[in-house]
């Protein structure tokens, strides 16, 4: 089966580390689906690049033309790595406004979808951000979050103490994605504008 | 005088009733000054020659529509001609009861100038200040809207619901003019639901389209062309259908842009967010010569198809009175007979006119 995975990293340098981040998981994610035997397509948005549509839509209540392809990207993907840097003891505003603003468009937009979450930071000690601010955003928006989240530190780039610590992360986390995009259908799209009957309707009340 | 007959499509001005600073000098008119003002907006849209007058309801400040049978019975007074109509009455918050008895009221005193448009309101605190949860927006709109029309249209009801207390014989009155409730439009900007509650019922579905990419509104219209078929009123191409459009106009297009730009800056619906261009190109706003705002609103008939009312924004957002004024002569001299022309010399001969009082009075005779 050909499989999509939607990748959205909030770095805001260039280069940035979330985006390492993000390369290295995407890398580790596509090459486990595919020795699951699926096709794979990886798609990469860089939240940087839609920063003033995302603004805008939560003014003017709509997406420009741009960032609705990126948020139908992310709809209609297989699975999605997510990765931000962590601003603030949490994720970045930028990172939390394209859900934000992801969920106004639909709802259900990662709902049963795989999610495996990253997150870069000054310093190790921000660590759990992912287990106490990110994974909760991901499980409000009934995402199936993968038990391994990554974590980049500074030191994880080089001279940490165990140099292959942060590979056999990546490795493991992306495992637990591509098993999870593995045994699902490939997502339907949903037409918001498919009819409820009317008697549905009246019965409801 | 009576209404024409046989007019083609309705245009008019619909107001949302808010009180703004003018941003040029900070002072915004008092409400007495904005209900007056709205009122003299109502004459004017008469004496030029527009069809329709809506306004909108709303139960917190900054706005003065709390009271739209009010407003709507005294400009009735004062008028002979023009449709008086509401954008949106809420479905939502109201009591069904109370609606069925001010507008068959409304309709007696304006010889059946009236109709109405149902909405269910999007100021959050509005349902619990009324008793009600906005999350049951749309079974409010459902349940208390299959209620008014069996008000309107059975003398003696027996009810029970979920969100009102139960009626046993209940009569309303007074019963509609000549025993013909009061045509209905359905508005709706987001909610599929409305659009197939609207196609249910074969009544009208007006999409105020302002704020959101065409893109987006002919889905909904779409939607509701199909399933006004589905349900057997007719060809979706007859189906009822109402747009909304934000215009403002100067004789040369920069001094129309020059002059709105910083009311559209301030503004709490469109300020701050997309520039003014990127929204004239993202949605029907249109601000510009009379020329300009007459093709930009033919375009509507090409994106949605033939349909009956066009109501146009021309006021609020602190624009000085005099300005609006000058709007509404623009539409009634310039904008709208030229569309009255093109319009009808591009519909086919199918299509449905606007339902009025004597066309819907003279459907049930037959």
């Amino acid at each position: 089966m050909r499989r999509t995975i939607a990748v959205v990293s909030a770095g805001l340098g260039s280069p940035s580390s979330s985006r390492l981040l993000a390369d290295r998981l995407s890398a580790a994610a596509e090459r486990e689906v595919r020795e699951l035997g699926d096709e794979v397509e990886v798609r990469v948005i860089e939240v940087r690049d839609h920063a003033h549509d995302l603004v805008d839509n939560l003014i003017s209540g709509y997406p420009a033309a741009d960032l609705k392809g990126a948020l139908e990207t992310v709809i209609g993907a297989d699975g999605l790595i997510a990765v931000t840097p962590t601003f603030t003891a949490s994720y970045s505003g930028l990172f939390k406004t394209f859900f934000d603003v992801l969920d106004l468009l639909d709802d259900d937009a990662l709902a049963d979808k795989p999610v495996l979450i990253g997150a870069t930071g000054g310093t190790a000690r921000h660590s759990l951000v992912l287990e106490n601010t990110i994974r909760p955003l991901f499980t409000y928006l009934r995402g199936v979050v993968m038990p391994t989240s990554v974590f980049a530190a500074p030191e994880d780039w080089g001279g940490a103490a165990v140099p292959d610590l942060l590979a056999h992360r990546i490795d493991r986390a992306a495992a637990q994605l591509a098993g999870e995009i593995h045994r699902r259908d490939a997502p339907v799209a949903r037409d918001p504008f498919e009819p409820t009957p009317f008697a549905d309707l009246l019965g409801a009340g | 005088m009576p209404r024409r007959f046989h007019d083609v499509m309705h245009f008019g001005i619909f107001t949302v009733g808010d009180v703004a600073p003018d941003p040029a000098t900070g002072r915004a008119p008092s409400e007495h000054e904005r209900i007056t003002r709205m009122i003299e907006t109502a004459l004017k849209a008469e004496e030029v020659g527009l069809d329709v007058f809506a306004m909108g309801e709303h139960h917190n400040p900054p706005f003065v529509t709390s009271s739209p049978t009010t407003v709507l019975g005294y400009i009735v007074a004062r008028t002979s001609r023009i449709l008086l109509s509401t954008s949106t009455t809420l479905i939502t918050t109201n009591d069904p009861v109370k609606i069925a008895e001010d507008y068959a009221t409304l309709q007696h005193l304006a010889e059946g100038r009236v109709d109405l448009m149902m909405g269910r309101g999007n100021t959050g605190p509005v349902y619990p200040w009324f008793g009600k949860d906005i999350r049951d927006g749309i079974s409010l709109a459902v349940e208390n809207y299959a209620l008014l029309r069996r008000l309107w249209r059975e003398d003696v009801v027996d009810w029970q619901g979920r969100f009102r207390t139960p009626l046993q014989s209940f009569t309303s009155t007074p019963r509609p003019l000549d025993g013909v409730p009061p045509f209905v439009w359905h508005g709706s900007i987001r909610s599929p639901e409305i659009a197939e509650q609207a196609a249910y019922y074969g009544d009208g579905f007006f999409h105020n389209n302002i704020f959101w990419p065409k893109e987006h509104t002919r889905r909904m219209i779409d939607l509701y062309r199909t399933r006004f078929e589905f349900y057997g009123h007719g060809p979706a191409d007859q189906a009822i259908v109402g747009l909304g459009g934000q215009v403002y106009m100067r004789r040369r297009s920069q001094d129309a842009i020059a002059e709105f730009r910083p009311f559209f800056d301030n503004s709490p619906v469109y300020g701050h967010g997309p520039s003014l261009e990127e929204t004239m190109e993202q949605t029907p706003l249109a601000v510009g010569s009379p020329q300009e705002i007459i093709d930009r609103t033919l375009q509507f008939r090409e994106h949605f198809g033939d349909y009956q009312r066009q109501l146009f924004n021309v006021d609020g957002m602190g624009l000085p009175h005099q300005a609006v004024l000058e709007q509404i002569d623009f539409l009634g001299e310039e904008v709208v007979p030229v569309l009255r022309k093109e319009f009808g010399a591009l519909r086919p001969a199918h299509i449905p006119d606007p339902p009025t009082h004597e066309s819907l009075k003279a459907a049930q005779a037959r």
